[in-house]
């Protein structure tokens, strides 16, 4: 009995822990003058309409978030899918070594890359451009969709597509009858994966971003130097909000706790 | 007659032999088992005949004709697997018309045909069910089902029954046995269970380590079993060393009249085969008699099955059962050794008895 | 045969230009910073190839040696390890028992967890930052707070605030946590921690409850259970993921540029700085990346031998 107050009583907190700074910043939105403060004072929704609707830097931004997310995601989906199931039905040495290649963005530490991202780029004369944004980050976050992906593909029984081969399918039907069907929860997982953590991405873009296209991160990390507006916190709100939808969206969708790697037969 | 041949099929992976130079025929209209412990080569020779693997040297040939470079699909050899492998983002009634889909026959054909299938294999009722509400039995059919919905010219199975609790087995073998019948389709099925075998096949094909060890009818395989392999696989067998004499074999201090000598020349070591039914026990000591003491008795029911050991080996004898205890531990009892149900087999390797057990 | 040929909806043509592609796109980058950083710098923020290790010397005893020496860029480096293996370990340390607490719940309340760990583990560094920015900050958030219900006022008649001024987080009249290594480290413990339950959680979750209540039939208790059983279990991926933040938190940017005083920043600061910020050197900055990574794989390494004895020899 006590042991389990004590438990409930430490998850509690972390939970505490995990979500004050968020609340923080959300309650900060509401604040009427030009300053951040918590709590609040004079609470407002007026920062709401400046972020979405009058202040044109931050719609700009938001505009750029989305394009770089939106389309590195479905890069990146499109790039992993070729990998991952080429890893799944022949698992030969050089499959394994690309998709080893193709990680390693994800799993250096981003600043490296960030580095190299600006002689690439700058290179092929495209730095500044917007997308040159939208393909580091697609090479960045392939990792995510090629492991949602190759998780999904070990679910499936081997023995489907030779089943599919003998009643007829060739290996593109049966890639379209038998496949592609049951792994669209993986690709969509996949996918929002890599949307979302784009959004959030901040160095790479920092790095190859121009002042001609900023992302909210890069704008956000601008203002917190040059001093806080609350409207930065608006900013923060959206973002913590779509993730929510999205990740809720997963959960709903698709087996959240597999694509985890948690066992299956419980 | 356009029978399924394979002439000298051998299939390596790197420096491991699967099969060994296999020469069989699948007679049209007929059940063929492949029977064999496992990693035996069975299910490999199984997925060749499907065109899912390669043989590494041979041929395949169907009605005359080389099939051997023929991928899977182009043989649609509709094929049951070991985990049925039913697609589980389609329902029933799709899963069994998919061959029909991707060959692009239409849509209301399509439903016609697997009703018709469903029906057959009596789940005519449960075409809208997905896959994951039906219960194993139920799913081995389905799986029955969609093979068969492409009409092909050989129909196979993995060990079907494998993944299917005992009870439910002896009743979907004589209900699958009975629907080959019906259809007259060439059939291969693959098992390690000699009961299944014996209760579906017109023909045996006993393996061991990627050779064929014997080919024959279910009777044949069981009662004149061509070595002490297949005689062990198959059911309970008494083997017991000895030495070949003019009139039969000489094991231990006895000699056994045996009436159908083979080939063996006298003094060939060789082995004694016989059923532990065919063992009868007297008191007295008579023709083909073997002496032993009673070690232990299982009473089963409706037979009992006495173990004995004899200066020539152990020997097992099953007699009916009866409600009196007619026999007990550390009896005196002769073991007669009927002399036209006895066999002499080659000398057994020892080694291989343990690998098949 | 079928099984045979390759994936046929993918012509052998366009299989080598993909692959190209990705290798174009994910290992160019890194090697084009490897090969910069024997670069020189060219006055006027160029820079032209060589092959000279000017950069690297900089790195380890200054430009001007052997005249002067300056160790300013090691200090960097120092601090870069320090920061990102305190915050690492104490992410581990707490998250370790919440993930365990967490799987034995039933799959539903173990799904609204990872919901909300996944919510905030997308959540931008910066926006991470922002919120203790605004708490940690000594105009407003907790320094504020703690005036104003009087913890201040009992931190100094009880003599704690000496204590925390020790300690480096309290100014003589408040609470004080802008600039402090104790704020850094908080927030990239913070950063990480979702990750950490992210990546203890399928192990954990593998365990199984038989596992468990076979230890308790045998007379061990909730903790002595943790201990004996799933610890050894897990010890692997403890130390995994222990050495994947770690990496992770090496890069660590906004934080430092926010919380940490300027003779207490990191590489990652550096790095920026010479590559497209104020010094404009981008093969000091290759290098300085460069060693980053190699520091990394060092302490890989030694993490895998050290904690990992049977693993760290293949």
């Amino acid at each position: 009995m006590m042991g389990i107050f004590v438990s409930r009583l430490f998850m509690g907190i972390i939970a505490v822990w995990i979500a004050f700074p968020i609340l923080v910043v959300c309650a900060a939105a509401l604040n009427g003058g030009r300053t951040m403060f918590f709590p609040p004072e004079d609470p407002t929704l007026l920062r709401f309409a400046e972020f979405f609707v009058t202040e044109e830097v931050w719609i700009r931004s938001l505009r750029n978030s989305l394009i770089i997310a939106f389309g590195g995601a479905a890069l990146a989906v499109m790039a992993a899918w070729p990998i991952a199931y080429w890893l799944w039905r022949k698992a030969d040495g050089f499959s394994k070594i690309l998709a080893g290649l193709a990680s390693m963005p994800f799993a250096l530490p981003p600043i490296v890359f960030g580095v190299g991202l600006v002689f690439f780029w700058g290179y092929s004369g495209s730095l500044g451009h917007i997308w040159s944004g939208i393909i580091s980050h697609a090479a960045l976050f392939v990792a995510l969709p090629l492991t949602t992906l190759s998780i999904g593909l070990q679910g499936i029984d081997r023995s489907h597509m030779d089943a599919a081969a003998t009643m007829g399918a060739s290996e593109a039907t049966a890639f379209r009858t038998i496949i592609l069907p049951q792994m669209l929860p993986f690709t969509a997982s996949g996918f929002f994966f890599a949307m979302v953590l784009s959004f959030n991405e901040f160095i790479v873009v920092f790095f190859v971003s121009a002042s001609a296209y900023s992302t909210v991160t890069v704008q956000i990390f601008n203002s917190l130097r040059n001093g806080f507006t609350p409207t930065m916190a608006v900013g923060a709100i959206t973002f913590i909000v779509t993730s929510i939808l999205i990740f809720s969206m997963i959960a709903r969708f698709g087996n959240l706790p597999q694509l985890l790697g948690a066992d299956n037969a419980k | 007659m356009p029978d399924l041949i394979m002439s000298q099929i051998c299939k390596k992976y790197g420096s491991v032999t699967a099969v060994e130079n296999a020469n069989l025929t699948f007679e049209t209209g007929k059940l063929t088992a492949l029977l064999g412990p496992s990693g035996c080569g069975k299910t490999t020779l199984l997925r060749m005949i499907a065109g899912l693997e390669v043989p590494t040297f041979g041929d395949i040939i169907l009605a005359g004709e080389s099939i051997v470079s023929k991928s899977a699909e182009q043989r649609k050899f509709g094929m049951v697997f070991q985990s049925f492998a039913l697609f589980p983002h389609l329902n029933v009634q799709r899963n069994v018309s998919y061959s029909l889909r991707i060959s692009g026959v239409d849509a209301a054909m399509r439903r016609a045909k697997a009703q018709e299938l469903l029906d057959l294999v009596q789940l005519g009722d449960k075409g809208e069910r997905k896959i994951g509400q039906l219960s194993g039995g139920q799913r081995q059919r389905v799986a029955i089902a969609r093979a068969l919905a492409q009409e092909p010219e050989v129909f196979l199975l993995d060990e079907p029954m494998s993944a299917l609790d005992a009870q439910l087995r002896g009743d979907l073998q004589m209900q699958l046995r009975l629907l080959q019948q019906k259809l007259g389709i060439t059939t291969i099925v693959v098992t390690h269970d000699q009961r299944e075998a014996m209760t579906m096949a017109d023909q045996i094909v006993v393996m061991s380590h990627g050779r064929i060890e014997q080919i024959g009818s279910p009777q044949e395989i069981y009662h004149k079993p061509a070595n002490s392999f297949v005689a062990n696989f198959i059911g309970n067998a008494n083997l017991l060393d000895g030495v070949a004499t003019a009139t039969g074999i000489r094991v231990g201090e006895t000699d056994i009249a045996v009436s159908d000598r083979d080939e063996f020349g006298a003094g060939q070591r060789v082995t004694l085969f016989c059923r532990p039914e065919a063992v009868t026990l007297h008191d007295t000591p008579a023709k083909n008699a073997l002496p032993g003491t009673v070690t232990f008795v299982r009473d089963e029911g409706p037979i009992r099955e006495i173990h004995l050991t004899t200066p020539a080996g152990d020997i097992t004898a099953e007699i009916p059962g009866s409600f009196e205890e007619t026999v007990k531990i550390d009896d005196k009892l002769h073991a007669i050794l009927p002399e036209n149900l006895l066999h002499l087999l080659p000398e057994r390797a020892h080694d291989q008895n343990e690998a098949a057990r | 045969m079928g099984r045979a040929e390759p994936a046929a909806f993918v012509t052998r043509l366009g299989r080598s230009a993909f692959v190209a592609v990705i290798l174009i796109l994910c290992v160019t980058p890194f090697l084009l910073v490897f090969a910069i950083s024997f670069g020189e710098k060219i006055e006027g923020a160029a820079w032209a190839w060589g092959f000279e290790f000017t950069n690297y010397k900089r790195f380890f005893v200054g430009a001007d040696y052997p005249n002067t020496t300056s160790l300013l860029y090691l200090k960097f480096l120092w601090f870069s390890l320090y920061y990102a293996m305190f915050a690492s370990i104490l992410a581990v340390a707490t998250s370790f028992p919440f993930v365990w607490l967490m799987t034995r719940q039933s799959r539903r309340a173990q799904t609204c967890w990872l919901v909300f760990f996944l919510a905030s583990l997308t959540l931008s560094e910066v926006f991470v930052v922002m919120g203790w920015d605004i708490l940690l900050s000594n105009r407003s958030g907790l320094p504020a707070l703690f005036k104003e219900i009087g913890i201040t006022t009992w931190l100094k008649e009880s003599g704690w605030l000496d204590v925390l001024r020790t300690w480096g987080i309290a100014s003589p009249r408040n609470v004080r946590f802008k600039p402090t290594e104790f704020a850094t480290i908080l927030t990239m413990s913070y950063l990480v921690w979702p990750y950490a339950v992210i990546l203890l959680y399928p192990p954990l979750s593998k365990i199984n409850n038989e596992l468990i209540e076979a230890a308790r039939t045998m007379g061990a208790g909730p903790v002595t259970v943790v201990r004996t059983i799933v610890l050894p279990m897990v010890r692997k991926p403890l130390v995994g993921t222990t050495l994947l933040l770690f990496v992770f938190l090496l890069g660590t940017y906004v934080t430092i540029a926010v919380f940490a005083a300027p003779d207490k920043s990191t590489l990652s600061i550096s790095v920026y700085e010479a590559v497209r910020g104020a010094t404009l050197n981008a093969p000091f900055g290759s290098a300085q990346a460069i060693i980053l990574l190699i520091t990394a794989a060092i302490i890989l390494v030694l993490g895998r031998i050290a904690f990992l004895p049977d693993e760290g020899r293949r």
